[in-house]
């Protein structure tokens, strides 16, 4: 009986035992990531915004804070402030809120269109302003067709736009 | 040797995936007809409303892809024959979900710059609609860290049940929170007749690819765990002639 160790071949000629590095390393990724993504829901997600009758009333929505603040561009009060600054009136539930930023909105920013602004609202002798970093147009869940019919029917939802929710 | 050759090329598709695989282009012709011609303009987004005919499909058989994974996790876990092919479509369906959820993020990042202005925003619906994605990519490592067949299905089972969980928490995201994404639309009747009809057209075509897509999938999947077998029959096998020897 021969008892020399025998040669050691791999049973499988050019197969390696796969290591699942790749899987590893995939799965180590996505626990960070899914990490990030609770700590911004719970950070940011939840109450997205303030609407601009909470201001100074809601709790989380304080005079100096660095929140967003949600409403509706008021008609006729979108204007350039200079050095590139855009100055508007946003309001919602019968409070208005004037807002000054320092860029150009974009998206679909337009007069009595809902938006959420970044920024904080500050004092300034007695007048609120929300000196805003970012606008973000919030476009509503209605889909109608473009059709020149219905300038009319877009004129009076215009005229009507403050009393807008 | 016709056979063997046919036995060893061992195709993925059926007569029946052919015709499902032409019925596939012929929507997505007719989501591209009515999508980028027919349908009107918005009023208030123009153009850019069409990548709803995408971008809806997509989020929605995302999440019936991630219904069918759970539903076939229950399957395998259920009986307890424990059969294989409950995982394979599992797997294929998830993987196919996880494709269809990136199409809506992306598709939704460009809407987003269109409409609101920016890519991205941490609101309750993107934030939990990311989670999810990157939750079923996690499910597809899970997968693949190796083990046998049924380890691979028990792990990936047990997982995929609780991943499912999150779909109700991303649709009702904008109800439950306060979200900068805009409420239900179709389920409110929002949309106007032909748009609502596009959107119709896309939702069919994106779900017989997703069919399309599953079929093939699994198959290619049982192949490669007879592939697979028939690698660790042929170890044995050499083992035992070794040991014979």
């Amino acid at each position: 009986m021969d008892l020399s160790p025998r040669e050691v071949v791999p049973t499988a000629p050019g197969r390696k035992r796969k290591r699942p590095w790749l899987a590893m390393g995939v799965l180590a990724a996505v626990l960070i990531g899914g990490g990030v993504l609770v700590f911004q829901f719970l950070t940011n997600a939840i109450d997205y915004y303030c609407n601009v009758d909470e201001i100074g009333v809601k709790d989380g929505c304080d005079v100096g804070r660095t929140i967003r603040i949600q409403g509706v561009v008021e008609k006729g009060s979108v204007s350039e402030a200079g050095s590139g600054r855009t100055e508007f009136v946003i309001g919602y539930h019968g409070a208005t809120m004037p807002v000054v930023v320092g860029s150009q909105p974009t998206g679909l920013f337009q007069e009595c269109i809902p938006v959420v602004v970044a920024g904080k609202v500050v004092e300034d002798g007695g007048t609120r302003v929300f000196e805003g970093t970012e606008v973000i147009v919030k476009h509503d869940n209605n889909y109608d067709a473009e059709n020149a019919d219905r300038v009319d029917q877009a004129n009076q939802e215009a005229a009507a736009c403050s009393q807008k929710d | 040797m016709t056979t063997d050759t046919r036995s060893e090329r061992r195709p993925t598709s059926t007569t029946f995936t052919r015709w499902l695989g032409a019925a596939v282009l012929a929507g997505l012709a007719w989501l591209a007809l009515f999508g980028l011609v027919l349908s009107p303009n918005d009023r208030v987004q123009k153009t850019g409303v069409r990548i709803l005919y995408i971008h809806v499909p997509t989020a929605w058989l995302a999440y019936l892809a991630f219904i069918v994974t759970g539903v076939c996790s229950v399957g395998y876990l259920w009986k307890r024959s424990r059969n294989l092919q409950w995982d394979r479509v599992a797997g294929a369906s998830a993987e196919v979900g996880v494709v269809f959820m990136g199409i809506t993020l992306v598709t939704g990042m460009l809407w987003g710059k269109i409409s609101w202005g920016t890519y991205w925003t941490w609101d309750s619906r993107l934030t939990t609609t990311a989670f999810l994605f990157v939750t079923y990519i996690g499910y597809l490592a899970v997968r693949d860290l190796g083990g046998t067949h049924h380890q691979r299905a028990r792990r990936s089972a047990v997982l995929a049940l609780l991943a499912v969980l999150e779909v109700p928490l991303v649709h009702f995201s904008v109800k439950w929170w306060r979200p900068l994404h805009q409420q239900e639309s179709v389920a409110e009747g929002k949309l106007n007749g032909l748009m609502m009809f596009t959107l119709f057209v896309g939702l069919v075509a994106f779900t017989l690819l997703y069919v399309w897509l599953v079929l093939h999938r699994q198959r290619a999947m049982a192949m490669d765990d007879m592939v697979a077998d028939q690698g660790l029959d042929a170890a044995l096998a050499e083992r035992r002639e070794e040991a014979v020897r």
